[in-house]
């Protein structure tokens, strides 16, 4: 272990790399600033300028822009109110209050060490508890890895939300069924391309992200027609203040932290859920853990309820490399995304990662919290100015982000069709936005459907033929029973809670 | 009508469809005999589609959620027409790009789009097109070896480059 480590921080730890983090930090928090691109848009955006970088290098800058990004959505929270990611929707509670009352730079220092504190105890737990997953991982069988996938996907439509599990159930079957698109990978037989060349490789999982996520989400821009209100442009324009936390701060925020940290990490690490979940519900935990006079001050500029969510959703963020990188299993859109880009490199994920790359993946572990440091020296300071930025108008901006999400897949196959393609996808993903259809379960699915097909197909054959494979293992079935009783979850809950409004009443 | 039900229906739609085209996918002889074909997997995410969709819509005959109904009067906001005008500039702009070149035809689709979302200064607009139009190329071209053709209408007049 420990001449992985060395060998991963030799990786992470050269000029050109720095230089990457450094990039992709700056270029994920203007991009997360930005109102409706969250981290998957960013990383999606980037995917096509890592293809000429070798796999570490290019995974680096991916995880820089992934921090950027909710670096960059907390910046929006706490100065406009406006999440740019889902994730830092919480952190606007308490933020956005605190910097109406003049304490900008404030909030966006104590945003900045929470995140930067949430993710270096983060990556010292993934520290630990990767290569121990990994180690575990190595006894799994195609069986197991099947189960796995099906409690992933299982588990992204559960934790979708109030109202919306068969939503995104069906999104993420959606995905299943856009992945079986092209060549058969066993029998070579082409399958749902209708005598269409373009189709035989089937479609490419970054213009599918690019479509669904970038383009859709600048689409939706210019429908909505949104624009800056008054107040929001001065905000913007305003002087954000001290970055100054004074040390009576700084003893009210660590146990928060340190709290809220553990918590973020083991939701991040949890298939399905991540750093929205994970941000929700530190900020819950810590008002249900604070005095009746304490209590008050949340939702008014509580530095608790704006410490809580910002570590929170930066452990969430490392905890969810858990599963991607010693499964080769994302439990989340963003993961998902990665998974894509490391597959394009030719890296298959998975625990043989840790034993047959170990610069890779401890580069990727160590770049993670250089990236948080960066964060901290480096886009702090610059973040009046980057904020500034954010008052670019939004006539210039989205035509910027359309021609890039075109121009990035256009240049990977030079084939005119996968930009005819994605405007498909666009508009049908524009078409799903408007109805309330969750993106990133389509695109979990899509990604996992060639890996969740393979190792079916592997099982059943080990089994001949027979779905004995389901229960015979004790891995398998362990994990299969979670998965129903995920699915049964929300029906249950919502069985109780119709109870207990029926007792209320 | 609710949100649900419309999506429901095209779901419903299309994973009949798609269960029907499963149908269409050539199996190779013999395959008969292996633990899972071509079709297997296309086959069942067909069905559970239609499960799927189906419950969905009849949940929503059996329990109506009124906070699901379209909102027909935040959508009249909605800007639909330059959200159409742009997808035709993004169709115009896979059209052109082998033809007229990768900097000719971002210019236009960039200056278009600018004109769509009504920005006013020409300066910007031209200064803004112009500009990442040619730094991007030149960052391709000539600092990361990207490949990029220069356009039919260059070859035609200017003859193809062997």
């Amino acid at each position: 272990m420990m001449d992985g480590i060395y060998e991963g921080i030799t990786t992470a730890l050269t000029t050109y790399n720095i230089m990457m983090v450094a990039i992709g930090c700056f270029a994920g928090t203007f991009i997360g600033m930005l109102p409706g691109l969250g981290p998957i848009s960013a990383i999606a955006l980037m995917i096509p300028i890592t293809y000429g970088m070798d796999p570490s290098s290019g995974l680096i800058l991916i995880a820089g822009v992934y921090y950027g990004a909710i670096f960059g959505g907390s910046t929006s929270s706490i100065l406009i109110n406006a999440p740019g990611v889902a994730g830092t929707v919480a952190t606007s509670f308490d933020g956005y209050p605190m910097a109406k009352k003049g304490y900008a730079g404030k909030a966006l220092a104590i945003a900045a060490y929470s995140s930067f504190s949430g993710g270096t105890i983060a990556a010292i737990f993934l520290l630990f508890a990767a290569p121990a997953l990994a180690k575990v991982s190595l006894s799994f069988q195609s069986s197991d890895y099947f189960a796995l996938m099906v409690l992933g996907l299982t588990a992204v439509a559960a934790f979708a939300g109030k109202g919306k599990f068969l939503k995104a159930a069906i999104m993420t079957i959606f995905g299943l069924m856009l992945a079986t698109v092209g060549t058969d990978a066993d029998s070579g037989v082409s399958r749902y391309t209708f005598g269409n060349l373009n189709l035989i490789d089937g479609i490419s999982f970054l213009l599918l992200a690019m479509a669904a996520f970038a383009l859709s989400e600048a689409l939706m821009n210019i429908i909505e027609n949104k624009k800056m209100s008054k107040e929001e442009r001065e905000a913007l324009n305003k002087d954000i203040g001290n970055l100054k936390v004074t040390k009576e701060e700084v003893k009210e925020m660590v146990p928060v932290i340190g709290r809220s940290s553990i918590l973020g990490f083991f939701v991040g690490v949890l298939p399905g859920a991540g750093a929205t979940i994970a941000s929700f519900l530190a900020y819950g935990m810590e008002r249900s853990l604070a005095s009746a006079k304490e209590k008050l001050k949340f939702g008014k500029g509580s530095i608790k309820g704006l410490a809580a969510p910002e570590s929170a959703n930066n452990a969430a963020c490392s905890g969810s490399f858990v599963p991607l990188l010693t499964l080769g299993i994302p439990g989340s859109g963003t993961t998902a995304v990665i998974l894509g880009a490391l597959i394009s490199y030719g890296i298959q994920p998975g625990p043989t990662m840790y034993t047959e790359q170990p610069a890779l993946f401890w580069s990727v572990i160590i770049s993670m919290y250089v990236g948080n440091l960066v964060l901290l020296i480096l886009n702090l300071p610059l973040i009046p100015y980057i904020a500034k930025l954010l008052a670019m108008p939004k006539q210039i901006l989205t035509p910027l982000v359309i021609f890039f999400s075109l121009i990035g897949v256009y240049l990977v196959t030079f084939n005119t069709f996968d930009i005819f393609m994605m405007i498909g996808f666009a508009v049908v993903a524009v078409g799903l936005r408007l109805i309330d259809y969750p993106m990133a379960p389509m695109i979990l699915g899509f990604i996992l459907g060639g890996m969740m097909e393979n190792n079916l197909r592997r099982a059943l054959t080990i089994s001949d033929g027979s779905i004995n494979f389901l229960w015979e293992r004790p891995i398998t079935a362990s994990i299969l029973v979670v998965t129903i009783i995920m699915l049964i979850s929300p029906l249950i809950s919502q069985f109780f809670s119709a109870k207990i409004i029926e007792e209320d009443r | 009508m609710t949100k649900t039900r419309a999506g429901s229906l095209f779901f419903l739609a299309f994973s009949a469809l798609y269960l029907y085209q499963s149908y269409n996918i050539h199996l190779l002889p013999g395959s008969h005999y292996d633990a899972m074909t071509a079709r297997t997997f296309p086959y069942y995410l067909g069905i559970i589609g239609i499960i799927i969709s189906g419950l969905m819509l009849l949940l929503t005959y059996i329990k109506l959620d009124m906070n699901d109904m379209f909102d027909w009067e935040n959508l009249r906001t909605f800007d639909f027409k330059k959200g159409f005008y742009f997808i035709l500039a993004m169709i115009f702009y896979g059209y052109t790009i082998r033809t007229l070149g990768f900097i000719i035809s971002t210019i236009i689709f960039l200056i278009i789009g600018f004109k769509i979302l009504e920005s006013k200064s020409w300066k910007v607009i031209l200064l803004t097109s112009f500009g990442v139009s040619i730094v991007f190329w030149f960052l391709l071209t000539q600092i990361l070896g990207v490949y990029i053709e220069q356009g039919m209408i260059f070859d035609y007049f200017l003859g193809v480059q062997t």
